[in-house]
């Protein structure tokens, strides 16, 4: 689980002191507030990608241990983006197996790619195993991102706005199957929105905007 | 009567051995003087044995197919002959050992023997680049024509031993028989054929070497041979001759190729055109160039070789050592070769057809009246004055 | 941390590295043309005085300018079509034979077939020596250069992207590719326009064969002044040299003030809605490529005919004339010289792209990139001064001759050309993928090897082709560094121009010609393969598919 502690967002004219976060096992946390207030930055510290025009205070806390300063390499957090930004290089299965976590059951190259295959399968994708990332419809994208995040075996999924780029039927589908996959591999996910009828009933909400507050 | 005599005089050979002896008296009387390290002398063979096994990198310009398979040849007689390796460093242009041997300014060079005449021969010797006494120190130089030959002075220079002639250089026109039909030409004949048959004619730019020298034989036609021109010039002199020149130009040029405003930039240039058929003159220092271009097909079986009334002007090229060359004693050998009856031979029969400076082999047909080279004055003096005039 | 220090070890060594490479052409020019005892200011007036300077000059200037210019906008319209009408991706390939021909081929083989006399009795009114000759010959084979560098840096953009958005707001095609593609390829353009104008600016040889010469192109007055001994042309060149650099100055001025001019004009007409006719010309474009496919091909087989003896204007013309006679007899002299061209110019390849790289990747991590011509100094400083600083050089160091020497010298022109076709793409990599793939657990080396790198690769294979085939055709750098140890087949080349034996110097161009076209041949398709961020990032056609 994931827990967010002394967190503050600070910038020249403004300062947004948050509350502590907690995020259990197949919980979803979800921010909104209006755009340009930093939900997306406050999701890539999270990442361990620094901001650069505001400073973000606070301590991270995942299943016990400060990541606070440990490299985006070592944290096992993973992320999910509007843009999916799958690998265009590769195709489908390739960009799973780039995902999967490097230990000895997964040493040879076949045995990544017969894993990555699998996984696809679970979800009726297989047929998508060799075609190329240009070649995907939008709701095919966002499902093979997120099976792709979720190959890493993350300890807590990002989601920054992930379906804000699809029409509103598979965004949808795409929302409570997204759920669906994350509770059922009891990752705790935080999610940035701006569309309130994406969020699932069960999520807790925070709203940035409560928390804002201007320098004089 | 008299006037007659004296002209035709003026034509044969005697009266231009008699410049050359006047000219080169000094010189000669020098030489003769000198004593020449004979072939089978200690000293020699010393230098043929240090010289065993060594390699000579000769700069030597490599944009003739012809000088460059008859240097392949005397690779091979070299090689066996003396087992020295020699090998041709093709350069484009003259100028190129001259500066290196400047940049590397008396350190060991990567020059060892270098193809050299002319104003950058002047350069050399006066910075003291070049190793002296070659002439006393090489045994065939002994069989040099200087009696016969404009070989101790290069454009003015006196050689003084820094520099060994090679070979004749004798200014002709490599020209269509139909076009060119009398075996000499005078700027008088020449601008009636440029207007018979326009934008055929025409020369290479000056600062270009054959191209200032196609000035020269100009001037030197319509001046009569002024004697002003063999002496350092004088403000005077450049005030009565050079316009002589300039008139005639200023005739010529609407005649010319590109009617004057644009001109082939090298000999070679102006020989591919000819060969194209665009002009019907081209202009070459080798006398025997027209023969075994014709002979290898590279030029029209018409073509015809034609020299101006007043003789061709004669300069010899020449081969020199640097000071700091790594290997002198190999180049000497090599120079020893190429003095050789063997080897001047084979230049003069073979597919270079360059004329040959030792006495054995001097042949008065192969070499047309000869005509000394002006003061080297005069030679700036044209090449600046025709850029001011007709370079901007 | 132990990989903490090894990293700044090796960002540091990184740097020292680079800036040595990049200093090298500096050091030479101050060496070279460390003015001789003899000058003095004195001499300034009789060098201004010298007649048709000023024509000279501004011919020279205007020649370079113009030309650089006039490649850029027909190898832009040229580009276009080929986006606009989907027969895209595979052009590169055509590109290979186009570039690989010498400059000076080129020029030949043009006034060969077009000029007076020429073979098809067609007097097109083109002079045989004059500017626009001149520029033209230029232009043949600038606009594939520019093609290439387009191909390069529009693999990184969206445009199928921008040119949908500007349909859907009402313009024609050919207008989105005016004022949204074009002001982003200008701009990444910068440096390959900067080479271009600053070759123009000093190529010699075109300029003695086709050129003006009454008078003469400024850099051919100062070449000659360079290789001429006689009293006073050494301090000629000096100030010869000085105005170059003068010029040099004022082109990258004027490409800057024309890149500013185009970009304000094309917002400009952007913002206003114009609705004016730009590119109703476009569709004559569609034929520039073929027309020069078949251009080249009639270049190459004239040279061909030329080394198998046939001589069109000889006596007796007939096709009976056709012999291998002299690739036979040369073949012996021409294998050594192959060989080492290939030697080198795979090393000086190779170094100079994995430098760029280098120099490309240090910036990024810094975060500022140094200003653009002082990765190029190399191709915009007269070479001639350039390379005899580093031949004194040398010479003090007596290191021989070798080619190690000679690969170090054309590494500064690789390195530069690199950097040049590489900057574009590099800087257009998302970089959210290597975000992405650090948040896989890849280390940062680990995930530039296996993101960035994989994504450019299409681009480092032109810069490879283009980096080894400007190996290939150095001369100078072989010539005064190699000191005739070292023979290259451009040299061979080179030297046999300087004669007048048709079939020889036809036999060596070709030569010339073998080992650029196998490069950009092979650099076409191996970017075919490896796929890049090739349409830009989801921009997945026009098809629309629902699950």
């Amino acid at each position: 689980m994931l827990d967010i502690v002394n967190c503050q967002i600070v910038a020249k004219t403004w300062h947004i002191t948050l509350p502590d976060i907690h995020v259990g096992k197949g919980q979803l946390q979800v921010i909104t507030g209006p755009s340009g207030i930093g939900k997306s930055t406050l999701l890539h510290w999270l990442l361990g990608n620094m901001p650069e025009h505001v400073l973000i205070n606070g301590q991270i806390f995942l299943s016990g241990s400060n990541i606070t300063n440990v490299a985006i390499e070592q944290r096992r957090v993973g992320l999910l983006m509007q843009d999916v930004y799958l690998f265009p290089h590769l195709n489908v299965q390739d960009n799973i197996c780039f995902a999967l976590p490097k230990n000895r059951q997964l040493s040879s190259k076949k045995q990544r790619r017969l894993e990555a295959l699998n996984m696809l399968e679970q979800i009726n994708l297989g047929h998508l195993a060799s075609r190329y990332p240009q070649n995907l419809s939008g709701g095919e994208r966002s499902r093979v991102g997120l099976i792709r995040a979720l190959a890493n075996q993350p300890q807590v999924m990002l989601l920054d706005e992930p379906f804000a780029a699809l029409d509103p039927s598979t965004r949808e589908q795409m929302g409570g199957w997204a759920f669906q996959q994350l509770a059922k591999q009891d990752i705790p996910s935080v999610m940035v929105s701006h569309d309130v009828e994406d969020i699932p009933v069960s999520a807790k909400r925070l709203c940035l905007a409560d928390y804002y507050r201007a320098i004089e | 009567m008299i006037f007659r005599l004296s002209k035709a005089l003026t034509n044969s050979f005697a009266i231009c051995y008699v410049f050359f002896f006047v000219a080169t008296a000094k010189v000669h009387a020098e030489l003769k003087s000198e004593t020449i390290v004979e072939a089978n002398s200690a000293q020699w063979q010393q230098t043929l044995k240090a010289s065993a096994g060594q390699s000579v990198y000769f700069y030597a310009w490599g944009g003739s197919k012809a000088v460059n398979e008859y240097l392949r040849w005397a690779t091979r007689e070299i090689a066996q002959q003396y087992q020295i390796k020699l090998i041709h460093v093709k350069v484009t242009d003259p100028s190129e050992p001259v500066s290196r041997l400047k940049a590397e300014n008396g350190r060991t060079s990567a020059i060892d023997l270098m193809w050299v005449n002319g104003e950058n021969f002047a350069y050399l010797k006066q910075q003291g680049f070049l190793l002296g006494n070659l002439w006393s120190a090489i045994p065939n130089a002994a069989f040099l024509a200087v009696d016969s030959l404009p070989i101790t002075v290069d454009f003015g220079e006196p050689m003084d031993g820094f520099e060994v002639p090679w070979g004749i250089g004798q200014f002709n026109l490599i020209a269509e028989n139909g076009v060119f039909q009398p075996p000499q030409v005078s700027a008088k004949s020449l601008l009636d054929i440029a207007k018979k048959k326009p934008r055929t004619v025409t020369y290479p730019r000056p600062p270009e070497f054959h191209g200032t020298t196609f000035l020269k034989q100009l001037l030197v036609n319509l001046t009569d041979a002024d004697p002003r021109l063999y002496k350092s010039s004088t403000k005077q002199a450049q005030d009565e001759l050079l316009p002589v020149l300039w008139q005639y130009l200023d005739q010529l040029h609407p005649y010319l190729w590109q009617q004057g405003k644009a001109f082939p930039s090298s000999a070679a240039e102006q020989l591919l055109l000819y060969q194209q058929k665009t002009l019907s003159m081209a202009v070459s220092f080798n006398p025997n160039q027209w023969q075994k271009e014709k002979s290898t097909q590279q030029i029209s079986e018409s073509s015809v070789r034609r020299y101006f009334a007043d003789g061709a002007i004669t300069n010899s090229h020449n081969l020199a050592i640097p000071k700091s060359a790594p290997s002198p004693d190999a180049s000497k050998v090599v120079i020893n070769f190429m003095l050789s009856e063997k080897a001047q031979q084979e230049k003069f029969s073979g597919v270079w057809g360059d004329p040959s400076v030792i006495t054995s082999l001097l042949d008065e047909k192969a070499t047309m009246p000869a005509h000394s080279e002006l003061h080297s004055s005069w030679h700036v003096l044209i090449e600046d004055a025709w850029q001011q005039r007709y370079g901007g | 941390m132990p990989t903490a220090r090894i990293r700044r070890i090796a960002l540091a060594s990184g740097w020292l590295l680079v800036c040595l490479i990049s200093l090298l052409p500096i050091l030479g020019i101050v060496v070279g043309l460390w003015p001789p005892e003899q000058v003095r200011f004195a001499d300034l007036a009789p060098f201004l005085a010298y007649q048709g300077l000023s024509v000279s000059v501004s011919m020279t200037l205007f020649s370079a300018i113009f030309s650089t210019l006039i490649s850029l906008y027909i190898a832009f319209m040229v580009y276009s079509q080929y986006h606009l009408s989907r027969r895209l991706q595979s052009f590169e390939k055509y590109l290979a034979p186009l570039l690989s021909l010498p400059h000076l081929a080129i020029a030949l083989g043009i006034v060969f077939l077009f000029s007076d006399g020429s073979l098809f009795f067609v007097d097109s009114g083109l002079p045989r020596k004059g500017l626009s000759t001149l520029i033209i010959a230029i232009v043949i084979k600038e606009v594939p250069f520019f093609l290439l560098i387009f191909s390069a840096i529009g693999r990184q953009l969206p445009i199928k992207y921008w040119l949908l958005q500007g349909n859907a707001l009402g313009y024609q095609d050919y207008r989105c590719w005016w004022f949204l593609v074009f002001p982003a390829l200008l701009k990444q353009s910068r440096l390959a326009l900067l080479a271009a104008t600053a070759y123009t600016l000093s190529v010699v040889d075109i300029s003695l064969l086709v050129g003006p010469n009454i008078p003469e192109l400024f850099a051919v007055s100062v070449y000659r002044w360079q290789t001429s001994f006689a009293v006073g042309d050494q301090a000629q060149a000096f100030w010869g040299n000085v105005l170059l650099l003068v010029l040099l100055a004022v082109s990258v001025l004027i490409l800057y003030a024309h890149e500013k001019l185009a970009q304000a004009g094309c917002k400009t007409l952007a913002t206003q809605g114009s609705r004016f006719h730009i590119g109703i010309i476009n569709p004559a474009f569609k034929a520039w490529l073929p027309m020069l496919a078949v251009l080249t091909a009639m270049i190459v087989m004239v040279f061909t005919l030329w080394s198998f003896g046939v001589n069109w204007h000889g006596d007796r013309f007939s096709l009976a004339q056709l012999t291998t006679r002299l690739w036979q007899d040369e073949w012996l002299f021409f294998a050594l010289p192959l060989q080492n061209s290939l030697f080198i110019g795979l090393l000086a390849g190779l170094l100079g792209v994995a430098l760029a790289l280098l120099a490309l990747e240090l910036q990024r991590q810094k975060g500022t990139y140094w200003p653009d011509y002082y990765w190029l100094l190399a191709i915009i400083l007269p070479q001639l001064s350039m390379v005899l600083g580093w031949q004194v050089m040398h010479i003090w160091t007596q290191g021989g001759y070798h080619s190690g020497w000679i690969i170090l010298s054309h590494l500064p022109f690789t390195f530069a050309y690199a950097y040049l076709v590489l900057k574009g793409p590099f800087q257009s990599v998302e970089p959210r993928y290597e975000l992405l793939a650090a948040s896989f657990g890849y280390s940062s080396w680990q995930s530039w090897w296996q993101v960035r790198f994989r994504l450019l690769l299409p681009a480092i294979f032109t810069a490879f082709a283009i980096a080894f085939s400007v190996s290939i055709a150095q001369y100078i750098p072989t010539l005064m560094l190699g000191a005739g140890r070292v023979t290259t087949i451009t040299t061979e080349a080179v030297a046999i121009g300087s004669g007048s034996q048709q079939d020889l110097i036809a036999l060596y161009v070709l030569l010339q010609s073998v080992l650029p076209f196998m490069a950009f041949f092979l650099a076409a398709l191996l970017a075919r393969r490896f796929r890049g961020s090739m349409d830009g990032n989801n921009m997945g056609g026009h098809d629309v598919r629902h699950c």
